[in-house]
């Protein structure tokens, strides 16, 4: 069997990012996905409608194509095909909440430390954005940014009279024919799967150039259930079962990077139990799991009073186009941290609120008509403090389809938390009113979204699982690269930083390869 | 994954409006007293759960929540077969019609007027105001998905390709 120098466990921004980026010095690289291969251009309902599925739910799927299925089998691409495409760098205040506020958790790395490979990012998958000169945003290398959408206007109308800023949005969708991608023709379903790979995924943006090396192999359909350690307490490589067969299978590595989003990162490493890790590999520090912070939203949905009864549009563009960025932390407040907001994300093929507008009869048709180009959804998104009752752990018994136990999310609301929550909500809904819009719904409660933490990176292998480089402390040969490493989230969307710190993990592992470390 | 299909959900979830209830489909309504449901069975497919007569009282009601105009109605947009097609997988929703076909066989449209009225005021203890509140919601539903209510009605055209976004000049 085939040893190689890399073997990565998922595909997905992170993992695909890694193997390119090491595939491109030379270096030997397997990528094990749990999915099968999807092509974006074929395989999604990209542009489906409807009233073309007799319970008018739109399959993520066209029919006999596959993919998707579940957290352990996405496809070749992962996440990255269904994203959204926000990418944000994140600011010395995101990496050092802690000096600078006393709460959650500093990074061991500083801006500057990543700045360089965000910009590698930038150069090699583009990213459309405006140059707005913010110190808690910082400025990129930018394609020209989308234009606002009328929406944006009237909700920017309303920010500037509270004394707000909105702002283009910063994503990794290419406004301009670039890179040998065509740009985005604003079809509204960037969600949905982009058919034309205007939007940056993980397959053809990185792995499939990185193939022409042949230093890069592409292993699908294969689910990871354990990465193997032996007594010299270094990791040999990854055991899996095959998608569809439950055939069981092995592949060898130098070195083992486990990329398969946060929690289940998490879990992969909770099942990878031996005799030197009883408590899950790279847990001596009984941190495996904790500190799990994903983003909490918020929301309220609107119809702004200056875009109802108006002729309909073909503007749903690529979802949200503009940005409510962090303001909080330059104000007077009773919590710690903050939240921006994204709006205006929805596409039109949404019409669940039309169930509840009041009535009946030729009426009620009229008022849903003139509402319908006016419905606006307004999201928020704010940090979470680390707290002890919020971890991941594994169901031992809840088993999948593959019978390996279930992953289990934990979270509890820190009353920091409720009140980052409670504002953030205000504020979307003072926003809206002073755009001039009818409130329909104020959500009551938060939602998770953005998994972050789990395995968080620190100086101290006591209280954290990898180190600035993304290496186990545990364990010298593997290394942990995701949203799971955060050791505090920001509000900002997190992909852009972990497809950076992706970029430099395989910088070091590169470098520790030549040295002869690994 | 489950907390995305949560937020989607919500979002084609709920909204808590207050019932201003201007009833302007009276006119139509009361034509529709004198329908025969033998005439409404003959503009629908075969039904998969409901019995033929049960099905055209369906379809009755659908066109008096969203009734033909200058564009189509529920029961040209198809709307009754799409409620057919999701009681007949659901339990809880065929008890629910159940117990709102038997209370429509004693009751008129006046009664369906203020049943409707009722449960926008969020009166849902009563069987057939639960009832009318899923009857809402499956013809709202089954209109503004089906391509007669999103394309023709709301004027959505989905999916557009364009070349350049357009600037917003009117705000």
């Amino acid at each position: 069997m085939k040893t190689y120098d890399v073997v990565i466990v998922g595909s997905g921004a992170a993992g695909g990012t890694l193997a390119a980026h090491l595939a491109r010095t030379g270096v030997d690289v397997a990528v094990v996905e749990g999915g099968p291969k999807i092509n974006t251009r074929s395989d999604f309902n990209t542009h489906a409608m409807p009233w073309e599925f007799a319970n008018r739910q739109i399959p993520r799927m066209k029919a006999g194509k596959q993919g998707m299925d579940s957290e352990r089998a996405r496809g070749l691409g992962g996440k990255s095909l269904t994203w959204n495409a926000v990418a944000w760098r994140q600011s010395h205040r995101d990496f050092k909440g802690k000096s600078i506020e006393g709460a959650g958790e500093d990074w061991p790395i500083d801006y500057p430390d990543l700045a360089p490979y965000y910009e590698k990012i930038e150069r090699e998958v583009g990213v459309c954005g405006n140059y707005d000169g913010l110190r808690d945003l910082p400025d990129g290398i930018f394609l020209p940014p989308v234009p606002y959408k009328c929406s944006d206007k009237l909700i920017d109308n309303g920010a500037r009279k509270l004394g707000l800023r909105t702002i283009h949005v910063r994503k990794a969708t290419l406004s301009r024919p670039s890179f040998g991608r065509p740009a985005c023709h604003f079809c509204g379903n960037c969600m949905a799967g982009c058919d034309v790979v205007a939007k940056y995924n993980s397959y053809d943006v990185h792995m499939v150039p990185a193939l022409k090396t042949g230093k890069l192999e592409l292993i699908p359909n294969a689910v990871v259930r354990e990465v193997v350690v032996n007594s010299d307490n270094r990791v040999t490589g990854v055991k899996f079962l095959h998608r569809e067969t439950k055939a069981e299978g092995e592949v060898s590595g130098r070195a083992v990077v486990v990329s398969c989003a946060c929690v289940q990162s998490v879990a992969l490493l909770r099942m990878s139990k031996s005799r030197l890790y009883p408590g899950g590999l790279a847990n001596s520090s009984g941190h495996l799991g904790k500190h799990f912070i994903p983003h909490f939203t918020g929301g309220v949905e609107a119809f702004l009073h200056g875009l109802k009864g108006t002729p309909l549009k073909d503007d749903e563009g690529f979802l949200d186009h503009a940005y409510l960025p962090s303001f909080m932390h330059e104000r007077k407040r009773d919590y710690a941290r903050s939240f921006g907001a994204q709006f205006g994300y929805q596409n039109r093929r949404g019409v669940g609120w039309a169930r509840d507008i009041p009535g009946m009869g030729d009426s009620y048709k009229q008022v849903v008509k003139a509402n319908y180009p006016a419905f606006v959804v307004f999201s928020p998104y704010g940090e979470m403090i680390p707290n002890p009752k919020s971890f991941i752990d594994l169901d031992e018994n809840r088993k999948d389809e593959f019978g390996l136990p279930a992953a289990r999310r934990h979270v509890w609301w820190s009353d920091n938390d409720k009140k980052i929550f409670a504002d953030m909500q205000h504020w979307s809904e003072e926003i809206l009113r002073a755009a001039g819009a009818d409130i329909l719904q104020v959500y009551k409660e938060p939602r998770t979204n953005h998994e972050l933490g789990g395995a968080r990176m620190g100086s101290d292998p006591k209280t954290s699982v990898v180190n600035a480089q993304c290496q186990t402390h545990d364990v010298k040969n593997l290394y942990v690269v995701d949203g799971s490493v955060f050791p505090s989230a920001s509000e900002k969307n997190p992909t852009h930083t972990i497809m950076a710190l992706a970029a430099r993990v395989a910088e070091n592992i590169a470098d520790r390869m030549k040295k002869g470390e690994l | 994954m489950s907390s995305e299909r949560r937020a989607s959900l919500k979002i084609i979830g709920t909204i808590g409006a207050t019932c201003a209830f201007p009833f302007a489909a009276d006119e139509l309504y009361a034509q529709q007293e004198h329908t025969h449901t033998e005439g409404v069975a003959a503009q629908l497919p075969e039904p998969k759960y409901f019995s033929k007569e049960d099905f055209a009282l369906i379809a009755k009601i659908a066109e008096a929540i969203i009734p033909t105009t200058d564009t189509p109605g529920a029961i040209a947009a198809g709307v009754p077969a799409y409620i057919d097609f999701v009681v007949s997988r659901s339990e809880p929703q065929q008890k629910l019609f159940k117990d709102g076909l038997a209370w429509m066989k004693k009751h008129d449209s006046k009664a369906l007027t203020k049943l409707c009225a009722a449960v926008d005021k969020g009166h849902l203890k009563r069987p057939e105001q639960r009832w009318f509140k899923a009857m809402k919601n499956l013809t709202a539903d089954g209109y503004w998905t089906s391509k007669a209510g999103m394309a023709q009605t709301l004027g959505y055209k989905g999916a557009a390709i364009l070349a350049e976004y357009p600037e917003c000049r009117e705000h």
